[in-house]
């Protein structure tokens, strides 16, 4: 690889689950920019196997979109020599399967909550919880059971302030040991310890003959303190050598790239760490969402702290049939503005998990998977919140800007389309700009900016996103149709815009991308829209996007009417709204 | 452009990948020649085992059991034998739930294990054992017609297949089903019911195979003890006439149906375990196929089956690759290819299609 100075060009491949797409950022004058793009079917089931072939495929596709040459002898040409080849190769991956996790404590409410916490930065699908509740007459018995029948890739057993309670976690160890003895040594899980600081000698010579033991600082040291970054750092390595090291193919990207292979949630967290660097505006966070087939990443920066939270298995493909499963088909219905009933419902869901690449070419299967995605991403949301810091109340922080990322999003075929189902999805208050990423750039700048910082700042203040418009959602209860907001909008060209908003509405008003305005708010004295409290207005400037000005007052929470047919008409007049 | 594809091939090599669910023994070696009903592997599954509290059954402290206990680490027992007693007023027993042996005690608890039963693995197609996986499985080899599905109900079995509805487009009818299928690998048209599944059942058909199926008959599709495979997609799909003619055309036969496939709720992973898709697959003596070329592009002439509504399940011929994109009704622009079905063209999105190899 050539050294930072002189990386010109940088080739990015995102392996997701269904689709690898393969970015290329340029120098340009004195910065840097997005300059092509090509997709292809992610490779890592049958019949290939190998998820190297897939980004070959979009290798060729990206060759014939700029008549240049990437590829040759069966390796990406690196460093570049003229038009030939790419300076860096950085490949990030969210398409391994999750790390199977199994978490073991005492009190749900407490350290299992934590340790919950602590998982959900990762890609992990927590397979099961040991603990006392549930009133079983023979817990090891079932404990043991569980480790052996599952045999997870790792046991995460956290429990007991420091210093604190013994037995139950040693009755805990004890199970986890006698479940793991069953297995041959190679399918034995890892037990990663992160609970009472004073049991770790104990916990470690009971497991340490039977299977691989890490120790970290305990997830939850006192009753009032939580301490996670130890456990989900060592969590993250863990994900990094058993699953994105050991994926088929990967050690061909691997040897193309000679750069650290880095997970997508990782990388998208960085972009919303930096984006929140760039705002600078310590009252106010900012909010990445990336919505993919398999997995929802939630990345909210808050007073500078980043919380990431990944919610594997539950995309918008993978994770449907699950959601319907707990939850019922209805909850989908509810979303639809057009009647079906559930058979065909169901089957748009079953035909999508088969085909997962497939497109909607009926507006009916367009409006189920766009339920999905509103559905997917309010249970995502409810359960990222109570990791963001300082969240208190059921309301969600004002988040200025939301940045939305992922193919289930950003493909959806209009704008508007976009915009309501994130409203829909997660009810923002206060006032935010919407940041679309239509090329799925984010995460890739997320892993440039690990060894071309400039390269990924550049292009990220270079246009690669794409602004939607800025949305101000009130929040407070009112009569249907009674006014709660009035706005004085001031265009760049001094022409003046005297409009109401009013409750239940959707309210959209012109102001196109690139251009900005200032906005008086006055909202009615029940109504805050995150300018210091409820009744408190002021001047805000805002900036325009592909759908506008866009105030939400359908009221938070967002409830749809009950009865079918006004609900489908309320639903089709807000898509109507948002430009079809 | 590289699509995905499906495998549609009156006389192709097929490969049939015979994994074990865990590590286990395999009980062939590579150019063995094996018919269906021959084992390639078995694996025994983890131990059976019981933790018996006998602290708490007998109200004694942990510290005290030693003297109640009629049985030590290493001992064989049988189901029901005493494992420890106290007697006297309110006397108490702690019995084996199943034959074992006990294998440690701590705690004031004993813990008995027994062995499982090892769990074996028939070769499901007649053919040459073309490579083995160390302590997995082996890929058994054949020259044949080989069917690909898109889903199934977790079952497998080689019987003779039998077509009992008269079109792609036909239903499997409850009345069509008599005691002269027992043991048939059956095939309907675009689906069944939930009264033909259970004729089927009462007649105790071999196997079912189907073009579409409602999404809510999924549930009772896994309960059968019979396999099940949907060729062309959940609703109400039609079969393929490219299939359905293909299938006609072997009736009689000996076939191997398969309806093993990934788990829904994490397809692509555990497709990394090799796990393809359900299958058709008929053995035929000659030789003379080739293997379908899995990195096909698509070309004008290529045969391709669509994905999604309005045409799912619909076979045809690209006639046509345009260039730019196509406005569709959900207000996407695609890339788009115009394929001529069986009497109608139409322009599909690239994405929507796949191809027959």
């Amino acid at each position: 690889m050539a050294d930072e100075q002189t990386i010109e060009s940088i080739l990015v491949a995102d392996c997701g689950t269904v689709n690898t797409n393969l970015l290329l950022l340029e120098r340009v004058a004195d910065s840097y920019r997005f300059v092509a793009q090509a997709e292809a079917l992610t490779t890592i089931g049958p019949p290939w196997n190998d998820v190297s072939e897939g980004v070959v495929h979009a290798l060729r596709d990206l060759e014939r979109v700029t008549g240049r040459k990437f590829h040759s002898n069966g390796r990406v040409i690196v460093p570049r020599e003229g038009l030939t080849g790419v300076d860096a190769f950085v490949v990030i991956l969210s398409a391994p399967e999750p790390l199977h996790v199994v978490l073991a404590g005492l009190v749900p409410e407490m350290s299992l909550e934590s340790a919950h916490r602590a998982a959900a930065a990762i890609y992990a699908s927590i397979e099961a919880v040991l603990c006392r509740e549930g009133g079983l007459r023979s817990p090891e018995e079932t404990w043991a059971r569980t480790v052996r029948d599952l045999a997870p890739d790792v046991v995460l057993l956290v429990g007991g302030v420091d210093g604190g309670a013994s037995r139950p976690v040693m009755e805990l160890a004890d199970a986890i040991a006698l479940g793991s003895s069953m297995l041959d040594s190679e399918r034995r899980p890892r037990l990663v310890y992160a609970g009472n600081a004073k049991l770790r000698p104990m916990v470690t010579k009971l497991l340490g003959e039977i299977a691989t033991v890490d120790v970290v600082d305990n997830v939850r040291p006192t009753v009032d303190t939580e301490r996670l970054a130890p456990t989900q750092q060592l969590l993250e390595q863990i994900y990094i050598e058993q699953r994105l090291y050991k994926l088929p193919g990967v050690d061909t990207l691997s040897a193309w790239s000679r750069l650290p292979l880095l997970p997508t949630a990782t990388a998208f967290g960085r972009v919303v760490e930096y984006l929140w660097h760039r705002e600078g505006r310590q009252d106010r966070g900012v909010l990445g969402i990336d919505v993919g087939a398999a997995s929802i990443t939630i990345a909210a920066c808050l007073q500078g702290e980043l919380a990431l939270s990944v919610h594997s298995q539950k995309g918008s493909v993978y994770g449907a049939l699950g959601w319907v499963e707990e939850h019922g088909i209805g909850v989908l219905q509810q979303w639809l503005p057009e009647e079906a009933d559930a058979d065909q419902v169901l089957a748009v869901l079953y035909n999508r998990t088969l085909k997962p690449w497939t497109v909607p070419q009926q507006l009916l299967e367009l409006w189920v998977e766009q339920a999905v995605v509103r559905e997917m991403l309010r249970g995502a949301v409810q359960m990222a919140a109570p990791t963001w810091n300082g969240n208190i109340g059921n309301t969600m922080p004002s988040f200025d800007p939301i940045l939305v990322s992922g193919g289930s999003l950003v493909h959806m075929p209009r704008p508007g389309q976009v915009l309501l189902t994130l409203l829909d999805g997660l009810e923002p208050t206060g006032i935010s700009t919407v940041l679309l990423d239509p090329n799925r750039v984010a995460p890739a700048l997320g892993a440039v900016a690990g060894i071309k910082p400039l390269a990924a700042t550049s292009a990220l203040d270079a246009g690669t996103l794409v602004s939607l418009g800025t949305v101000i959602s009130p929040v407070g209860k009112a009569r249907s149709g009674e006014t709660i907001l009035q706005m004085r909008i001031t265009y760049e060209d001094s022409s003046v815009l005297n409009v109401e908003a009013r409750y239940g509405e959707l309210e959209i008003w012109p102001l196109l991308p690139g251009q900005r305005a200032t906005v008086e708010l006055k909202p009615n004295r029940r109504f805050d829209i995150g300018l210091g409290g409820p009744g408190r207005g002021g001047k805000v400037q805002v900036i325009g996007g592909l759908v506008g000005l866009v105030v939400d007052a359908r009221g938070r929470p967002l409830v749809l009417p009950d009865d079918p047919e006004p609900r489908r008409h309320r639903l089709q007049r807000w898509i109507w709204d948002v430009g079809g | 452009m590289i699509l995905p594809f499906s495998i549609v091939n009156p006389l192709t090599r097929i490969e049939v990948l015979r994994q074990l669910p865990q590590p286990g023994k395999v009980l062939v070696r590579e150019r063995d020649i094996v018919e269906s009903f021959q084992l390639v592997g078995e694996y025994t599954p983890p131990p059976q085992f019981a933790i018996v509290n006998i602290s708490r059954e007998l109200a004694v402290p942990p510290k005290k059991i030693a003297r109640y206990l009629n049985v030590a680490v290493g001992d064989a027992v049988e189901e029901g034998a005493v494992l420890a007693s106290r007697g006297g007023f309110g006397g108490r027993a702690c019995r084996a739930p199943f034959s074992g042996t006990v294998t440690g005690s701590g705690r004031g608890r004993l813990l008995l294990e027994a062995p499982s039963r090892p769990v074996q693995l028939s070769a499901l197609l007649p053919g040459t054992v073309a490579r083995i996986l160390p302590g997995e499985g082996a890929v058994i080899q054949a020259w044949g017609t080989f069917i690909q599905g898109v889903w199934g109900n977790g079952k497998e079995v080689f019987g003779v297949l039998r077509v009992v509805a008269r079109g792609a487009r036909q239903s499997l009818r409850a009345k069509k089903l008599d005691a002269s299928l027992q043991g048939a690998i059956i095939v309907g048209g675009a689906g069944l019911d939930e009264e033909a599944l259970e004729q089927a059942a009462e007649v105790q058909v071999g196997g079912i195979i189907v073009g579409g199926v409602s999404p809510q008959l999924m549930p009772r599709l896994l309960a059968v003890p019979f396999p099940v495979v949907v060729i062309d997609g959940v609703g109400k799909v039609s079969m393929s006439e490219v299939v359905f003619k293909l299938l006609r055309s072997l009736e009689g036969r000996e076939v191997a149906l398969s309806g093993i496939m990934p788990d829904l709720k994490r397809p692509v992973w555990s497709r990394l375990g090799n796990v393809e898709r359900p299958f058709v697959a008929v053995p035929m003596p000659s030789q003379s196929g080739a293997a379908v070329d899995r990195n096909a592009p698509l070309i004008l002439g290529s045969r391709v089956r669509a994905l999604r509504q309005p045409y799912m399940g619909m076979s045809g011929v690209v006639v046509e690759i345009p260039s730019g994109l196509t406005l569709l009704e959900t207000g996407a622009r695609r890339a788009c290819v115009k394929v001529e079905f069986e009497g109608e063209t139409a322009l599909v999105p690239h994405a929507n299609l796949e191809l027959l190899l």
